[in-house]
């Protein structure tokens, strides 16, 4: 995945003496995949624009509570996580947190996840009907490829509940990509 | 084949030039806030300065407008004798010369004032009372009358 590597250091501390040149740079360096995360867990095109920035004016107006510079992209995802959950408790009074998930534990190795062209449609829908804990924490590890205790910091879960999230979301989509595989037509 | 990251950015392409336009604009909030925060300090600094001394005029100064009036008009009234003063001879008690009667009680509050803080220690032998040595009752009766 090389295009999440970041060449050069993000310009947070400029942003921070208030640089709208700095803002611009590490608005368009997350705007997609922010967009990306928060359109997949709202799946609603509007709402997932009026959501990216919202977390940008909020990102503007607390980054004096970012303690670690090079910890911007995940802060960023988290205020953008706590903003799909106000509205994913707003719209539906589905608790995130409230889904059990018990058993399996997630077994970190390479990641040689590739899809065909033809699964491409069948990946976007498991994405869609997975849960929302085990979607956003697929999205993260696949979007921005955070690391579990990042992606724990984002969603405010426990390690184990992560590792047990991304557990289940990686089973349920390696058996889609496996049916796919053995019934071609 | 692709990555799931590559088929989920490929996926939400479109939405960029929305995501541009987004982006601007909330930049361009944050450059006109902060113009708009450094302006509105300046503003608010004058604003208070001028809303302070409008109020001290009209709770401190206009409801009392007589009484300011009148000590304005002594100020200026003793001003001017000063002023007055200033222009003519050099004051009188530089100029006259202390009389006999005044050296004289000058010189008897000199004493005094010596007297007063004249050094009266004693010698410590002198001062030190003997050790005491307590006697019968009878004995000091006796001396008494003695």
């Amino acid at each position: 995945m090389p295009e999440v590597a970041d060449p050069e250091p993000l310009p947070v501390p400029l942003a921070r003496a208030g640089d709208p040149a700095a803002w611009d740079a590490l608005f368009r360096r997350y705007q997609l995949p922010l967009y990306v995360f928060v359109f997949e867990l709202v799946r609603d095109e509007s709402a997932s624009l009026d959501l990216v920035q919202e977390t940008f004016l909020a990102a503007v107006k607390h980054l004096g509570t970012l303690r670690d510079n090079a910890k911007f992209g995940s802060w960023l995802f988290g205020i953008a996580h706590q903003k799909c959950r106000q509205r994913w408790r707003q719209r539906t009074e589905v608790l995130f947190d409230e889904i059990p998930e018990s058993a399996g534990e997630w077994e970190p190795g390479p990641d040689d996840l590739l899809i065909r062209r033809e699964e491409e449609a069948g990946f976007m829908n498991l994405v869609a009907q997975l849960p929302p804990p085990q979607r956003a924490a697929l999205l993260l590890h696949y979007v921005e490829e955070f690391s579990l205790e990042e992606i724990a910091r984002i969603t405010e879960a426990q390690l184990g509940t992560v590792k047990s999230r991304l557990h289940y979301a990686k089973r349920a989509l390696r058996k889609l990509l496996e049916a796919k595989n053995e019934n071609p037509a | 084949m692709k990555t799931p990251r590559e088929l989920l950015l490929a996926r939400h392409r479109a939405a960029e030039p929305k995501l541009d336009a987004l982006r601007r604009e909330v930049v361009a909030a944050e450059l006109n806030n902060q113009a708009t925060r450094e302006q509105s300090f300046k503003v608010s600094l004058v604003t208070s300065l001028l809303c302070c001394s409008n109020k001290l005029w009209r709770e401190l100064v206009w409801p009392c407008r007589r009484t300011w009036a009148a000590l304005a008009a002594v100020w200026v009234v003793l001003a001017l004798v000063h002023l007055a003063q200033r222009d003519g001879s050099p004051p009188a008690l530089a100029q006259s010369a202390p009389t006999a009667g005044m050296i004289l009680t000058f010189r008897d509050q000199q004493e005094i004032l010596n007297e007063l803080f004249a050094d009266r220690s004693v010698p410590a032998e002198v001062v030190r009372p003997g050790i005491y040595a307590p006697k019968p009752r009878t004995e000091t009766v006796a001396l008494l009358a003695a």
